[in-house]
C-alpha cells in the first residue's frame, strides 16, 4: 500500500493549525473582497443641465378629453408641436413616474398612453434615441411591468431600462445646497431634450406630487434624507436638471392615501393633461385644480421665495383645449 | 453500442443535469415564467420528500416524482448518483484532477461504507419522531444552498462589476454596449446584485465536501451521502446486473472503480454501490464486461454490505443521538410563533415548530426574494434554525403584491395563499422609535415611512402637532393594518439603527 495514503496519514499539530489558519483566512477575506468591490465604483461631477430656453406657443396649455393619447397629441400640437421641443437627431429623455408597483388604475404611476404618445410625437421629430426611465421604490422589474409603461414604451420604440446605481454623477450647485454633491444618475443629464412626466397624486408630506417631485426619481442615493427641508431640495434638483418640457397627467387622480394608493374609491377621474415650458407655473396651476393654494405646496412657495419661475395665472400665456 | 459512447453520454448527462439545475435556480426570480418549476430537483428528491412528509405526517405532492424516481433505482441501480445528482457531478470533476486512484482496502472500504447508513437510519428515525433533519446532509440541498447563495450572486457580481469596469474604462460612451448591459441587467444579471449573510460558511461546507474527492474518489458519495444509502438499500435487489464473460485479472476495474464498488477478484461487485458509471465497462481490456437485466446468469449478488444485528443496534443507537439535544420540546412551545425576538419569517410561515421540520433549507425562498430581504439564520435562534429564512428589513422587505417565496418552497413551509390572503398576512407589527425618529424627536419634515406604506388605507397615520409656530407631522402605527412587511423600515432614512422598527411577536403563522 502506498506510503501517501492520506486515509491512514495522521495529522501534526502544525498541519491541523495552518488548517484553521487558512479556513480563518478565507472567512475574513469574504468581507474584505466585498468592499473592494464596492468601492470600485467611480463617479464624475456636473453642473447640471443648461438652460434650453426652448419655448412653445403658450406657456401653458390645459387640455380636457376622453382619450389621453389623444388628449396628449392635441396639446403638443396646440403648443406648438413637439418639432419646437425636439431637434433631428436628439436624444430625449421621457421621465415618467414609475415609483410603485401599481396598475395604471390604481393612479400611482403616469398614465402609460401619455407616455405613448409622447414617444410618438419625439421620433416623429426625429428624435434619434428616446430614453425612458425611472428608479422605483419598489422592486424595479415589479413597477415597470405592473405600471405597464415598460410594455407600452417599448412597443413604441424607446428604449426602456433600470437605472444602474453606479452610472452617477456627483451635483455640484454653484450656490450653497443641501443637495452638494448629491449622485444623478447619468442618463438623466446626458440627453438633449429633458420631458418631465409626473402624475398627479395625493403626498402627505407636500400636499401634491408633480413635477419637481417627480424629479426625485432622478437621484440616487438615500432618497429619504431628500425628505428633510424637501421645498428647498427639490427646487435645487429642478434648477439642476432644468427640464425643458413638463406635462402633468391628471387624467386619473389619486385624491387620498397617496403616493402609493390602492383603493379605487380614491381615484378621481378628472381627465385633464397639463403641458408647460415653466416647472413652477405648471405645477402651481395643476395644484389649483384640486383647490389647493400653491402656496402651501412645499416646493413652490420655495421657488416662488426665490424667483425661480412665476404663478401669475394673468400674465401667463394660457390656452385651455378640449380634445 | 461501443463502450466507450456509454461513459459519453453518461458525461453529456451529467453535465445537462448540472447545467439544468443551475438554470432552473438561476431563473428562480421574478417573474417566475413557470416553463419549469423552480422545486423540481427538490421535489424529486426522496430523501427530504419522505422524512418530511413522516416527520409531519402528511401526503406531499412531490412524492409522486420520488415514487418514479424509487422505481426506476429499483430497476436500474444507483443511476441517479452516476448520472444525475448535480453534487455528484461536482465531485466526479474534483475527483478527475488528481491522477493517481485511492484504493481501500476491503476491510476499511466496508468501514467507511457503513457509516452513510447510520446516517440515513439516523434521519429516518428521527422523521419518525418528528424531526426534520435530512437538510444538513441532503446532497440536494447542500447543491441548491451552494448555487442559490454562493454561485450565482458571486458570479452576476463578477460578471457585473467586470462590465462596469469595461463601460468606464472606454473614453466616450459606447452607446451599444451599454444598451447591451442594461439588456443583460434586465435579464440574466438581474436589476439588483444579490448578497447574502454568512454565505461563505455554505461555501465551506460546499468545498469541504467537494474537496474530499482529491484524496479518495466520490469520498462523500461513498461513505456520508445519505441519499445514496436510500438509493444503496433499493439497489441492492435492482435489477440490472453487472456481468464478466471472459475476465483476464488486469485488475482495472477493481483499481479504478470511483466508488470502490469491485471487489478484488475483478468479478463480484457491491451492487448498492455502484453507481452505473460505465468505467468498468470502458476501461476492460478483452471488453467483456458488461450490465444486462438478464438474471440468468447472476454471478455477483454474493456480498453483504448490509445491516447486521450489531450494526442495527449501533445506529439505533447513533438515531437516538440527536433526538436528545433536538428533541420535541413541550407541546405548550407549538403555540409560541417566535424563538428569537428579532427573526421575522416570510410571509404565511408555519408555526415555529412545523416550519423547522418542514423547511429543507434548499435556500429557494432567499434566492427568489425581489428585494434580497430573506437571508439565511445562522446560529441565533439554536443550531436547529440555521439555514432557515429571515426577513432582515435593512436589507430588504416584503413585496406587498408578492407572493413568490411561497411558490417555490418545495416542502410548504410557506403557505401558499392567494394574492389578497397574503396582503393581509402578519409578518409582525412596526414601531417606531420616537427617541431618534426625526419627526418626533427632532421636529423635522420626513414621514417617509407613511408614504411607502403599501397598505390602501395607510398602516402608518400622521399626527399633526403644532410645535414652535410649525405643523410636524408624525408618524404613528395603526395596528391592525400593520403587516409588518417592513418597508418603512428598510426606506426609514435614520441610520444604521432604523427609527422604526418590526417585531414578530404578533405575526400570523400557519
Amino acid at each position: 500500500m502506498n506510503k501517501q495514503d492520506w486515509f491512514r496519514k495522521k495529522f501534526s499539530r502544525k498541519q491541523f493549525l495552518q488548517l484553521l489558519g487558512a479556513g480563518a483566512g478565507f472567512l475574513a477575506s469574504e468581507n474584505i473582497l466585498l468592499k473592494a468591490a464596492l468601492a470600485f465604483s467611480k463617479s464624475d461631477t456636473s453642473p447640471g443641465r443648461k438652460k434650453g430656453g426652448l419655448t412653445g406657443n403658450y406657456d401653458l396649455v390645459s387640455a380636457t378629453g376622453e382619450n389621453p393619447y389623444q388628449m396628449t397629441v392635441k396639446a403638443i400640437k396646440a403648443m406648438g408641436g413637439m418639432k419646437k421641443f425636439v431637434n433631428p437627431g436628439s436624444v430625449v429623455l421621457i421621465k415618467p413616474n414609475i415609483a410603485w408597483d401599481r396598475t395604471p388604475e390604481q393612479a400611482a404611476n403616469t398614465n402609460p398612453e401619455v407616455v405613448a404618445a409622447l414617444i410618438d410625437l419625439c421620433l416623429q421629430s426625429g428624435a434619434k434615441r428616446v430614453n425612458v426611465f425611472d428608479s422605483p421604490c419598489n422592486n424595479a422589474q415589479r413597477t415597470y411591468q405592473n405600471s405597464g409603461i415598460e410594455k407600452i414604451a417599448k412597443e413604441h420604440g424607446a428604449n426602456v431600462f433600470f437605472a444602474n446605481t453606479w452610472n452617477v454623477v456627483r451635483a455640484k450647485f454653484p450656490y450653497e445646497s443641501p443637495m452638494q454633491d448629491w449622485p444623478v444618475f447619468r442618463e438623466a443629464l446626458e440627453c438633449d431634450t429633458f420631458i418631465n412626466v409626473p402624475v398627479m397624486k395625493h403626498h402627505r408630506l407636500t400636499k401634491l406630487t408633480l413635477s419637481m417631485k417627480n424629479l426625485m426619481g432622478v437621484c440616487s442615493g438615500n432618497r429619504g434624507n431628500i425628505h428633510t427641508d424637501i421645498g428647498r431640495k427639490l427646487v435645487d434638483i429642478t434648477t439642476f436638471i432644468n427640464p425643458d418640457l413638463t406635462v402633468i397627467d391628471a387624467y386619473r387622480v389619486l385624491v387620498r392615501n397617496g403616493p402609493v394608493g390602492g383603493n379605487l374609491d380614491d381615484v378621481v377621474y378628472m381627465k385633464q393633461l397639463l403641458i408647460g415650458t415653466d416647472p413652477t407655473l405648471t405645477d402651481a396651476y395643476a395644484s389649483t385644480l384640486l383647490d389647493i393654494d400653491p402656496l402651501t405646496v412645499p416646493y413652490i412657495q420655495n421657488a416662488i421665495d426665490r424667483g425661480i419661475g412665476s404663478i401669475d395665472f394673468k400674465k401667463a400665456n394660457i390656452l385651455k383645449i378640449t380634445a | 453500442m461501443s463502450n466507450k459512447k456509454l461513459v459519453l453520454i453518461r458525461r453529456i448527462l451529467q453535465t445537462a443535469f448540472l447545467l439544468l439545475f443551475i438554470y432552473i435556480l438561476w431563473t428562480t426570480t421574478y417573474p417566475l415564467t413557470g416553463k419549469i418549476p423552480s422545486a423540481l430537483f427538490f421535489n424529486a428528491d426522496p430523501l427530504i420528500m419522505i422524512t418530511t412528509a413522516l416527520s409531519e405526517r402528511l401526503l406531499l405532492p412531490g412524492l409522486l416524482g420520488t415514487f418514479l424516481l424509487i422505481l426506476l433505482t429499483f430497476l436500474g441501480g444507483r443511476f441517479f448518483c452516476g448520472w444525475i445528482c448535480p453534487l455528484g457531478t461536482v465531485i466526479d470533476f474534483c475527483g478527475r484532477i488528481k491522477r493517481k486512484k485511492q484504493v481501500l482496502e476491503e476491510t476499511e472500504n466496508k468501514k467507511v461504507r457503513r457509516v452513510k447508513f447510520y446516517i440515513l437510519s439516523g434521519i429516518l428515525i428521527s422523521a419518525l419522531f418528528g424531526i426534520q433533519i435530512a437538510w444538513i446532509v441532503d446532497p440536494t440541498v447542500i447543491m441548491g444552498r451552494f448555487v442559490s447563495l454562493n454561485l450565482i450572486p458571486t458570479t452576476t457580481l463578477i460578471l457585473d462589476k467586470f462590465f462596469i469596469f469595461i463601460l468606464q474604462t472606454i473614453e466616450g460612451r459606447y452607446e451599444p454596449l451599454f444598451d447591451f448591459y442594461r439588456e443583460m441587467k434586465a435579464s440574466l444579471l438581474g436589476v439588483k446584485t444579490t448578497y447574502f449573510s454568512h454565505s461563505g460558511i455554505v461555501f465551506v461546507f460546499f468545498l469541504i465536501i467537494t474537496s474530499a474527492a482529491f484524496f479518495i474518489s466520490r469520498l462523500w458519495c461513498r461513505t456520508l451521502c445519505p441519499l445514496g444509502a436510500f438509493y444503496a438499500v433499493i439497489a441492492k435487489h435492482s435489477r440490472l446486473r453487472r456481468v464478466v464473460d471472459k475476465c483476464v485479472d488486469c485488475g482495472k476495474c477493481h483499481t479504478n472503480c470511483r466508488m470502490g464498488a469491485i471487489k478484488k477478484d475483478n468479478i463480484h461487485y457491491l451492487s448498492d454501490e455502484c453507481i452505473l458509471c460505465m468505467d468498468c465497462i470502458y476501461e476492460c481490456p478483452p471488453k467483456s464486461t458488461r450490465f444486462t437485466f438478464k438474471q440468468g446468469d447472476l454471478q455477483s449478488n454474493t456480498h453483504a454490505s448490509g445491516i447486521s444485528r450489531r450494526n442495527f443496534l449501533i445506529f439505533l443507537s447513533t438515531a437516538t443521538l440527536p433526538l436528545l439535544g433536538m428533541g420535541q420540546k413541550k407541546p405548550s412551545l407549538k403555540d409560541i410563533n417566535i424563538r428569537h425576538p428579532r427573526i421575522i419569517r416570510p410571509p404565511a410561515a408555519l408555526k415555529e415548530e412545523e416550519f423547522l421540520n418542514r423547511c429543507v433549507r434548499c435556500g429557494n425562498c432567499m434566492k427568489v426574494c425581489p428585494t434580497n430581504g430573506l437571508q439565511p439564520v445562522m446560529v441565533e435562534a439554536g443550531s436547529r434554525s440555521i439555514w432557515t429564512p429571515r426577513l432582515v428589513p435593512e436589507i430588504g422587505y416584503c413585496e406587498y403584491n408578492c407572493t413568490q417565496c411561497s411558490q417555490v418552497c418545495p416542502t410548504g413551509a410557506i403557505k401558499q395563499l392567494p394574492l389578497e390572503q397574503k396582503q393581509k398576512v402578519k409578518l409582525g407589527i412596526a414601531k417606531i422609535d420616537r427617541e431618534i425618529c426625526l419627526p418626533w424627536k427632532k421636529n423635522k419634515e420626513c414621514i417617509v415611512c407613511e408614504e411607502h406604506c403599501p397598505i390602501p388605507d395607510k398602516a402608518i397615520k400622521i399626527k399633526e402637532e403644532l410645535i414652535n409656530g410649525k405643523i410636524v407631522l408624525r408618524p404613528e402605527i395603526d395596528e391592525d393594518l400593520c403587516t409588518g412587511c417592513a418597508i418603512c423600515q428598510t426606506k426609514c432614512p435614520v441610520e444604521p439603527r432604523r427609527a422604526v422598527k418590526i417585531s414578530p411577536k404578533k405575526s400570523d403563522r400557519f
